[in-house]
């Protein structure tokens, strides 16, 4: 082989790995997983109403104690299988975390009905025009977002949560540094 | 089993709250054009301009709304992109590891276009003389006067 040869091979190898690289980046993931852009950063601000009695909530209030925020609509179908498992983590969990629902997309008629019926047990905020789920990168309900307990956004649940998983991961807002998301 | 997979994939698109009223309509084009550039979290590479998702209204609601707040194109894509990653622009920058998507395709073009035309000038070699077609005798003396047959 020439020298030149060889060079032309060489540059062929260079583009084809670079190439390859490229590729298997891209294969390497799931195109519908939208990244979580805020994890580890300081969750935003937002004042909402509550539905049942109107007061705001603050989530600079809230600070000093960990935040579930769990999005919901009444027209979502999961939304009805996870509400409960919801429920029973404000229950079990309510000492060491505090639950709010928040209802994306909706009329407030519809979520009282929604939100009255099966369980109030951990209160519901109104979000107009979905403002503050945007602000948190929301793609869809129902999605559980982790709050600790100095206002960073530790992990997102993008999906229905179980038992298990719920419990885990108000486990870790105890512990350092992020933790995995699962993704729809 | 029909119910259940009617309501996951209904719920997307369900009743939701209206949409927020239209700005005037030299900033609702500013809306909608940016709201072409920006993709919707539920769909199949739609914008959310073009979809009827709650997503993508919510997402569309955000664009007017800060576009009333008088903030520039840039601000409002980096709203976005500081949300959802680079995933939420249709059209990625070209700049950082995405350059190589838009330049390996013009430097294999180019390759490709020099190899092919160093070929092209490069003179043909004179073709080999052609070796006598090698004819394995027959042992089949019946073949062997049919052939001799068809050659007279």
């Amino acid at each position: 082989m020439t020298r030149r040869g060889l060079w032309i091979g060489l540059a062929l190898a260079a583009l084809t790995a670079v190439l390859l690289f490229v590729l298997a980046s891209g294969f390497g993931r799931d195109p519908h997983e939208v990244p979580f852009q805020l994890r580890g950063k300081p969750a935003p601000d937002f004042t909402l109403k509550r539905l049942d009695n109107g007061a705001p909530v603050k989530l600079a209030d809230l600070k000093g104690k960990p935040v579930v925020l769990n999005f919901w609509a009444s027209w979502c179908g999961p939304c009805k299988v996870e509400h409960p498992v919801i429920a029973w983590g404000a229950r079990k969990f309510g000492q060491e975390a505090q639950f709010y629902g928040v209802v994306f997309e909706d009329t407030e008629e519809n979520a009282r009905a929604f939100a009255g019926a099966p369980d109030p047990s951990f209160p519901q905020l109104i979000d107009d025009r979905s403002r503050m789920a945007v602000d948190y990168g929301v793609t869809g309900v129902p999605e559980t977002y982790f709050i600790d307990a100095a206002g960073i956004l530790r992990d997102k649940v993008a999906a229905p949560v179980d038992p298990q998983t719920l419990a885990a991961k108000i486990a870790s807002l105890k512990r350092p540094g992020p933790v995995s998301e699962v993704v729809r | 089993m029909t119910t259940l997979v009617l309501t996951l994939v209904l719920s997307s698109y369900a009743p939701q709250q209206a949409g927020s009223a239209l700005l005037d309509p030299p900033r609702e084009a500013r809306v909608q054009a940016l709201g072409k550039q920006l993709r919707c979290p539920m769909c199949q590479g739609l914008s959310i301009a073009d979809s009827s998702s709650s997503a993508a209204r919510a997402q569309m609601d955000k664009v007017r709304e800060l576009v009333a707040a008088g903030k520039s194109d840039q601000e409002i894509r980096d709203y976005f992109t500081s949300r959802y990653g680079e995933w939420a622009l249709l059209e990625p920058p070209a700049s950082g590891m995405n350059i190589l998507v838009w330049i390996l395709p013009l430097l294999l073009l180019v390759g490709g276009g020099l190899a092919i035309a160093r070929t092209m000038r490069r003179p043909v070699p004179p073709a080999p003389p052609a070796a006598p077609e090698a004819r394995p005798a027959s042992e089949d003396p019946y073949l062997e006067a049919v052939r001799a047959e068809l050659r007279r």
